[in-house]
This record gives structure tokens, C-alpha cells and sequence, in this order.
């Protein structure tokens, strides 16, 4: 089975990942999902590719506290967080997020929280590619 | 030596991902701020975290050891 947190070039499966959330518990009574997508239009112009950089070690390193974090502030049955870098084009994977809890209302908000703490602590930059030029994206509240 | 490293904006500013910088004793994470915000201006204006060793360093006072890993970055964007 693949790592439960993951950094990655390659796509991936949003079933599979789920898949191996749910082995883990026949507890589980919800599961909270996040899927961020790459867009391609952002501040008023289309974004060809999105291109990441990261601090890879310290990245992983990141995203493993934070899904231990949530499973004990939380009380998760599991958790999985996977990210992409690379170059991605509009409509691409970037993120999935699975939050598996015995009801839906910790595995939502799990999710939500998740996401939100991966943005503030995660060192993963993300560049957009466009006909104007390229930017190295400022973080959104 | 000290091992610092640039990532996204802050490499693309400075023009390298890494660079490698003397150790002195009493070396703190601050004096090691300052000596670089003073050669790249520019960068420094968007760095807002630091690293020390992977972790994040919130207390810029600490003192840096010889062969340290330190990072310098710009606000993150991932997700």
C-alpha cells in the first residue's frame, strides 16, 4: 500500500486513496475529501501551467505532523494527505486530502482543517505560467 | 559551513537555491538574517519564515552549530 502522505510528481487516484483510508477501519462512518485543482484562470488571465517548487524533506516532514496532528485533535481513524509538484496544467490533481472519522461532522471539518493548516505550514511554493509571463503565486487567505 | 537554502521566490531573487556560508561561534539565526538580507535586499523583502535543520525556527535568537541546514522563505502557496 502506498504511504499515507505523499509527495509526488505522477497524478493520482482519488479512489485509490480512499480505498486504503477505508482498509484501515470498518469503524468508519465518514470520510471527508478535499481535491484541489489547478486553474487555468487566475487574476484576470489564463494560467497555461502551474509549476511548484518545495522543500521536499521539510514538506513531507510537514504534512506527516500535520496528519497525526489531526488524527489526535480530531480522533480520525486515518488520514491521507497527498501533493503533487512539478508542472501541472489547468484542470490538473494538485491535492487530495482524506479525513476518515466513525462520524461525518469530525471528518469534515478535519478536511477543512487540514487544508487550511497545509497552506500555512507546508513550505510548497506554486508558479503560474501565463502568455503575460510567469508569478510566483501570493497566498490566499 | 552553513548550508542555506532558497526556494520559489526567494531563489528566483537571489538567483541560486543554495549557498554555503561560514560558520562563526555565537552564529545566531538573526546575525545569519542579517548577513544575507544585507547582500540580497530584494529577496529578503518576501522572506517571512526560517528553518533550522527542517523545523520550523520561530525564535530567530537561537544559536546556529557548525553544518547547520538553514532555510530562508517566501510565504507558502501549496495546496
Amino acid at each position: 500500500m502506498k504511504a499515507a502522505v505523499r509527495i509526488q510528481q505522477e497524478d493520482f487516484s482519488q479512489d485509490e486513496e480512499i480505498s486504503a483510508l477505508k482498509a484501515c477501519s470498518k469503524r468508519m462512518g465518514g470520510i471527508g475529501t478535499f481535491l484541489g485543482c489547478a486553474r487555468d484562470f487566475s487574476e484576470g488571465r489564463e494560467v497555461e501551467q502551474i509549476s511548484f517548487d518545495a522543500y521536499g524533506s521539510m514538506a513531507l516532514s510537514e504534512m506527516q505532523k500535520l496528519r497525526s496532528d489531526a488524527i489526535g485533535k480530531f480522533a480520525l481513524l486515518d488520514a491521507r494527505i497527498v501533493h503533487r509538484i512539478g508542472t501541472v496544467s489547468g484542470g490538473d490533481n494538485i491535492v487530495f486530502i482524506a479525513a476518515g472519522a466513525e462520524h461525518r461532522v469530525a471528518a469534515l471539518e478535519a478536511c477543512r482543517w487540514m487544508i487550511d493548516e497545509l497552506k500555512q505550514r507546508v513550505p510548497i511554493w506554486k508558479k503560474e505560467i501565463t502568455p503575460q509571463g510567469d508569478a510566483w503565486v501570493v497566498p490566499h487567505p | 559551513m552553513i548550508s542555506v537554502l532558497f526556494f520559489g521566490p526567494v531563489a528566483e531573487r537571489i538567483g541560486k537555491s543554495a549557498l554555503q556560508v561560514e560558520f562563526h561561534h555565537t552564529m545566531s539565526l538573526q546575525n545569519l538574517r542579517d548577513k544575507l538580507a544585507a547582500q540580497y535586499p530584494q529577496a529578503f523583502e518576501i522572506v517571512c519564515f526560517a528553518a533550522v535543520n527542517g523545523e520550523h525556527a520561530r525564535d530567530m535568537t537561537i544559536a546556529l552549530t557548525d553544518g547547520s541546514e538553514v532555510a530562508f522563505m517566501a510565504k507558502f502557496s501549496g495546496g
